[in-house]
């Protein structure tokens, strides 16, 4: 009773900065807040606020900073790391409606945009104008701009023109204690230390983007989609570094397994060869001449790989439906599997077949069925271990075998997480990528924005071993 | 011009102890950015002594190596598999090294095609200002854990931590390159030009302007299909030469040769649209000016202490950064203090040890 | 999704409603298919949020009042469905769950009357008739009334159609190619009988004999998706006596109601009509499928060149997924050119019952359509549901651009009898 009394008294200061029906307290419109789009983790926040205009946003964060309120900045609910998953008794701070192109200037080649608009929808606004936002994570048509910023996402096309990172140019940023702050500009060069750098990829804890410019790059001239069949996903792997030796620089080099190949056919009917152990999907991009060109290459070092099959995007809509099935292939798996985990460490490209193997041997001794679906010339894995959580101990086996897997990436001299980040689900791991001294050192920068850790506490830093234990029982 | 002391740490922990005991010191590298040099009587920490390449497998495309290591060193070493960094740095024939070139935040005219510095590099360890070694981002192409503290150092001149150690990711190299020069009659005839292939589809390698009406474009790819890509551009430029020999062209501009001994070269970002109120301003002046990256970059040589550069340069709400000449305060033009870069500063700096921010 | 739904608990639907949460992974793709997530930005009015509430409902986690009005506010329209990877039958969860909660949830008396007037006037022919007559003398006095009256009587038209009896058997012409039966329902027949007679003589055209059965009735579509589980298999009931077993195909020209016959078997699931249900229900066919199947005679080009715009009805493209079979019969049209509109996925706003009920959502999503159909600069609009063209129909003249609108049969007909297609109003 005195919670709710208690409860009742904090949201009060909250209830006049938002009109009825923009603060959401309802049971029911608070369970629907309670995951991203990895459900192993769920938290009910004290409520959802909806803002339309920034300076609502900016007026909550100070809020929150004033009564210590911890606040979660979210859009669509995709990460796959729990990034924007709610601190229990705190602020959900949903940014969908805040989903404007404020401005589009296509002689410029950037977007001025909002963070709650949606990825896909700048390039569908550049689209007219021969441009597109290259950033492409998988939940394109859903995920939002901030959140790409804030976990700097990848995609496929990551290999020539990098992650979000690479693609914003200045940000408005209100930080945890409520300072706005303005840093960047609409130029591709800067002068002084890259801030823009440094914010993007900071998993919310610094603040939260309020106005994100995003350079904007002409469409290529010509795309050519090469999908490869092998009868071994080391073979496969094996190609990607044959690929990238050749000395070609496709946009996208892309391998799915027989799992997750049988599990996009049966979402997107995309036409790929069923029977094979694994696809190499291959994209150039560019200059009509010079793609047509790179193309008689490619076909020489795919076929000399030992693909069996090899086909080519007959037009755009073949091209469109090969990349759907590839896209939506993690949420496919769910067609094999009541759950599952998905990891994102990296490899360097040469550890690949390695890498591949020891999963292999991994998924054998846990028994359990891994998936790989991964953005193969970045060395980026995409392990999907399948596992059905009404089975006593197989989610704790498959949060093992998750481990292994982080484990080995590290090993092998790559990273935890290519573009997931590291949310709640990593944050155990980040210590072993990191010494106390470079954690120390972030923490720092950390309490510099946000010296009450308000801003999307808990994720990304370890947690003390005995703070986890706590939190457990 | 007259330094106090100069350390030259032989290894990590020297370098750890010498900023430990230094109320304020000066990073350096080859000093090349003559412009950037230490002001009279500092302490100078110079990263020359920590120098090699420490890892680099051809077929991973990637390298790490120490901050004192001269990038022609490297470049020849990649050279030597086919491979590049593509975004031109500057001065690497001066000397220049790649802590400093990470540490300026300076890309040549390459830059345009893939990227800047800051879009190369995976990860660094610098010395931070209380003297411990921190390492951030990684070796791999792809990263996404924790602070991505190697962009921070991009531009960061040595205020925030004095970098010992880079991973940065490289490109194939082209097989074939192609240089076309495009004149026209007048500066706004070629910045028009200029924006017109800032939007098209072509796949170019540089774009620069010099005034009065001079563009010039680097394209670069396969030897088979370079002829009819020099002849697709050719159509659409309506003209162009040929330039036989260019690498010697872009190699000059790279290092700068066109700026007269003694100029002060300031590098201004800017963005196609406004290269032409920048070149308004300019032109009455005793200037050299080099539009680069597409327009996204202004290279402004000056003749003398380039006070009324840096107020004509504030009339424009442009800002910019000294790189050669005589040494200054860094920063010309518009001043921005924000809240964000004060408090990094803070974090990793909290004593001031290598200098306030400027 | 994990979940811990006592499935046993719900009957013959239980485990099926459980697969479907199962299946669902949380991944969110369905956001941006989901018209009231696209209009409303809150994770509750997303096919995910629903999805997620209606297992805490089935779980005993959440009472389901307290999700009755997200869940409600789903228009059913099934462009998730389209859009998930991962497979989830979401009406399999839906339809059971309106019915389930349907029970334990209390409405406001507006809210019942609407639902009763509704349910007792629009399945029964006769009824609706009256009741039109009696709106049309309200109607001058509809800017007074309350949104959702105002709604619904904006939707009466100007004329009402003289009752038309329909020939029972249609002769084909030429030789018979197929014999099928046709739905002639309830809505579309009182207030849009033209489409019907569109339908049969196109498929005479084309060789096919037609039964329209006497004994038939409302397919139970309306009552089935506000969770009237028990009045839609009354009405529903009728019809697996009154079509004939020995058809090629029972024919609608509704999306709606073809999409609620295909899922009969669903519907008596667990009851002793099921095997009736499920036989009558793979013997569905929606008029474009069947045609497109079938081959038609390409019909003479029209007089003048003309512009159309083809909007997918939801219930065909997500429900039933013919989405190129009508493209294809339009393309078959001569100087017709058939083109994309904006947001062509996003639904319409009619669904069923949802404009009476959720106005303002509706009203949203109709200017919101029309906006993306005249962008098209379109001479007609083409669609495949009667629901949607009166919807469309309602918000392009709102938006000052009447272009008329028709069903898919209807363009074939015009173009059969060489006939152009209607003028502006």
């Amino acid at each position: 009773m005195t919670e709710a009394v208690d409860r009742a008294r904090v949201l009060q200061g909250l209830r006049a900065l938002y009109p009825e029906g923009r603060i959401l307290t309802r049971p029911a419109e608070l369970a629907a807040y309670e995951s991203d789009a990895l459900t192993a983790f769920r938290a009910r926040p004290l409520a959802v606020v909806l803002p339309e205009t920034r300076e609502e946003v900016v007026a909550t964060v100070r809020w929150c900073h004033r009564h210590g309120v911890p606040f979660v900045a979210r859009g669509s609910g995709t990460s796959l790391s729990g990034g924007s998953l709610p601190v229990p008794e705190g602020i959900v701070i949903a940014l969908n409606r805040l989903n404007r192109i404020l401005r589009l200037d296509p002689e410029e080649r950037i977007a001025v945009v909002e963070p709650g608009v949606v990825n896909l929808d700048v390039s569908r606004a550049a689209a007219p104008f021969g441009l597109y936002y290259a950033p492409d994570p998988s939940s394109q048509p859903v995920c939002t701009i901030g959140g790409n910023v804030a976990f700097n996402s990848g995609g496929a096309h990551c290999l020539k023109y990098g992650m979000t990172s690479n693609h914003v140019l200045a940000l408005e940023v209100v930080l945890a204690d409520g300072e706005v702050v303005r840093f960047g500009g609409e130029s591709l060069e800067g002068v002084g230390p890259d801030l823009v750098g440094l914010f993007v990829g900071s998993e919310g804890l610094f603040g939260i983007a309020l106005e994100v410019t995003l350079r904007l790059v002409p469409k290529p001239e010509a795309y050519r989609t090469v999908l490869a069949a092998y009868r071994s996903l080391e073979a496969a792997g094996d190609a990607v570094a044959q690929v990238v030796a050749s000395g070609l620089l496709p946009g996208a080099v892309e391998i799915m397994d027989r799992l997750s190949i049988e599990a996009a056919e049966a979402a997107v009917h995309a036409g790929y060869p069923e029977d094979a152990a694994a696809l190499l999907l291959v994209e150039l991009e560019g200059e009509e001449p010079e793609v047509e060109a790179e193309l008689v290459e490619l076909l020489e070092v795919v076929r000399a790989s030992g693909a069996y099959e090899v086909r080519l995007a007959r037009d755009e809509a073949d091209r469109q439906r090969i990349w759907k099935g590839r896209k939506g292939a993690f949420s496919a798996v769910g067609r094999l599997s009541p759950d599952y985990l998905v990891q994102d460490g990296v490899v360097p490209r040469t550890r690949l077949g390695i890498a591949l193997a020891e999963i292999e041997r991994l998924s054998r001794k846990y028994g359990l069925r891994v998936a790989n679906v991964f953005h193969a010339g970045d060395g980026n894995l995409h392990p999907l271990i399948l596992y059905d959580g009404r089975q006593p101990g197989q989610l704790q086996r498959a949060e093992e075998l998750a481990g292994e897997i982080l484990r080995l990436c590290i090993r092998l001299g790559g990273s935890i997480t290519g573009e997931h980040g590291v949310g709640m689900e990593k944050r155990q791991y980040l210590a072993e990528m990191f010494s106390e001294q470079d954690l120390e050192v972030m923490r720092r920068l950390r309490r510099a924005m946000d010296p009450g850790e308000i801003a999307n506490r808990g994720k990304m830093f370890p947690v003390p071993q005995q703070l986890e234990a706590a939190a457990a029982s | 011009m007259r330094t106090g002391a100069v350390l030259r740490p032989s290894d990590v922990d020297s370098l750890r102890e010498a900023v430990r005991q230094q109320p304020r010191v000066w990073p350096r590298g080859a000093g090349t950015k003559t412009a950037l040099a230490p002001p009279e009587g500092a302490v100078v920490v110079e990263v020359s002594q920590l120098r090699g390449v420490l890892d680099y497998d051809p077929a991973e495309f990637t390298f790490t190596a120490l901050a004192g290591t001269p990038v022609r060193e490297v470049e020849e070493l990649l050279g030597r598999h086919g491979q590049y960094l593509p975004f031109d740095p500057p001065l690497s024939a001066a000397g220049a090294t790649l802590g400093g070139t990470l540490a300026s935040g300076l890309s040549g005219p390459g830059r345009y095609r893939y990227g800047g510095v800051r879009d190369f590099v995976l990860g660094v360890r610098f010395v931070d200002g209380r003297g411990e070694l921190v390492r951030a981002g990684g070796k791999v192409v792809k990263n996404a854990a924790g602070f991505d503290l190697a962009k921070l150092m991009a531009g960061s001149l040595g205020r925030l931590g004095v970098v010992v150690e880079l991973s940065f990711k490289v490109f194939p190299a082209p097989r074939a390159r192609a240089s076309l020069r495009v004149d026209r009659p007048g500066f706004e005839a070629a910045w028009g030009l200029l924006r017109a292939l800032y939007t098209s589809s072509f796949d170019l390698e540089a774009v620069d302007l010099v005034p009065p009406g001079t563009v010039w474009v680097r394209v670069a790819g396969r030897p088979e299909s370079l002829p009819t890509r020099v002849q697709r551009l050719r159509a659409f430029l309506q003209g162009g030469e040929v330039v036989e020999g260019d690498s010697g062209i872009w190699e000059e501009v790279r290092e700068f040769r066109w700026v007269p001994s003694g100029w002060t070269l300031v590098k201004v970002p800017v963005t196609p649209r406004r290269v032409l109120d920048l070149e308004r301003e300019l032109l009455p002046t005793a200037s050299l000016r080099r539009y680069s990256a597409g327009g996204n970059v202004a290279w402004v040589a000056w003749p003398e202490e380039p006070a009324a550069l840096s107020d004509l340069l504030e009339r424009l709400d442009l800002r910019g950064l000294r790189v050669l000449g005589p040494p200054g305060l860094p920063f010309l033009g518009r001043v921005d203090s924000d809240g964000f870069s004060s408090r990094v500063k803070q974090a990793l700096d909290p004593v001031g040890r290598f200098g306030p921010y400027p | 999704m994990l979940h811990e739904i006592p499935v046993d608990r719900y009957g013959a639907v239980g485990r099926r409603m459980a697969r479907a949460v199962e299946a669902c992974v949380h991944c969110g793709f369905c956001l941006a298919a989901c018209p009231t997530y696209r209009v409303l930005g809150e994770e509750m009015d997303s096919p995910r949020g629903r999805i997620f509430l209606m297992k805490e409902v089935l779980e005993g986690h959440l009472e389901p009042q307290e999700a009755a009005p997200f869940v409600d506010r789903c228009l059913g329209c099934f462009g998730c469905v389209t859009a998930c990877p991962s497979g989830v039958a979401y009406g399999e969860l839906l339809t059971p769950y309106r019915e389930y909660a349907s029970a334990k949830v209390s409405r406001s008396w507006p809210d019942r009357l609407l639902r009763w007037l509704t349910m007792e006037t629009l399945p029964y022919p006769g009824r609706l008739r009256a009741a039109l007559r009696l709106a049309r003398l309200v109607r001058p006095a509809a800017p007074y009334l309350p949104a959702r009256l105002r709604a619904m009587v904006s939707l009466v038209p100007d004329r009402l159609s003289r009752q038309r009896g329909t020939a029972s058997t249609v002769a084909p012409a030429g030789a018979r190619r197929a014999r099928v039966a046709v739905l002639v329902g309830c809505v579309q027949r009182v207030l849009h009988p033209e489409i019907h007679e569109a339908t049969v003589r196109v498929l005479a055209r084309n060789g096919v004999e037609v039964v329209v059965p006497d004994d038939q009735g409302c397919c139970g579509a309306l009552a089935m998706h506000v969770g009237e589980g028990a009045r839609a298999r009354q009405l529903a009931r009728r019809n697996l006596s009154a079509f004939p077993d020995d058809v090629d195909a029972v024919i609608t020209d509704a999306a709606g109601c073809g999409s609620a016959m295909k899922e009969y078997g669903f519907l008596f699931a667990g009851q002793p009509e099921e095997e009736q249900a499920r036989k009558l229900a793979a013997r569905v066919r929606d008029v474009s499928e069947f045609l497109d199947g079938l081959g038609i005679e390409a019909p003479p080009p029209l007089l003048a060149p003309a512009r159309a715009v083809y909007q997918d009805a939801c219930h065909l493209l997500h429900a039933q997924g013919v989405r190129d079979a009508p493209r294809r019969l339009l393309g078959t049209v001569g100087n017709l050119e058939v083109v994309e509109p904006a947001e062509a996925e996003l639904c319409c706003g009619s669904a069923g019952t949802y404009s009476l009920e959720h106005p303002d959502v509706a009203a949203e999503l109709g200017r919101r359509k029309a906006r993306g159909l005249l962008a098209a600069d379109p001479d007609v609009v083409v669609t495949g549901n009667v629901g949607c063209m009166v919807q469309i129909r309602a918000h392009l003249r709102a938006a000052g651009r009447p272009v008329p609108v028709l069903h898919t049969v209807q363009v074939l007909d015009l173009a059969y009898r060489g006939q152009g297609f209607p003028r502006l109003a």
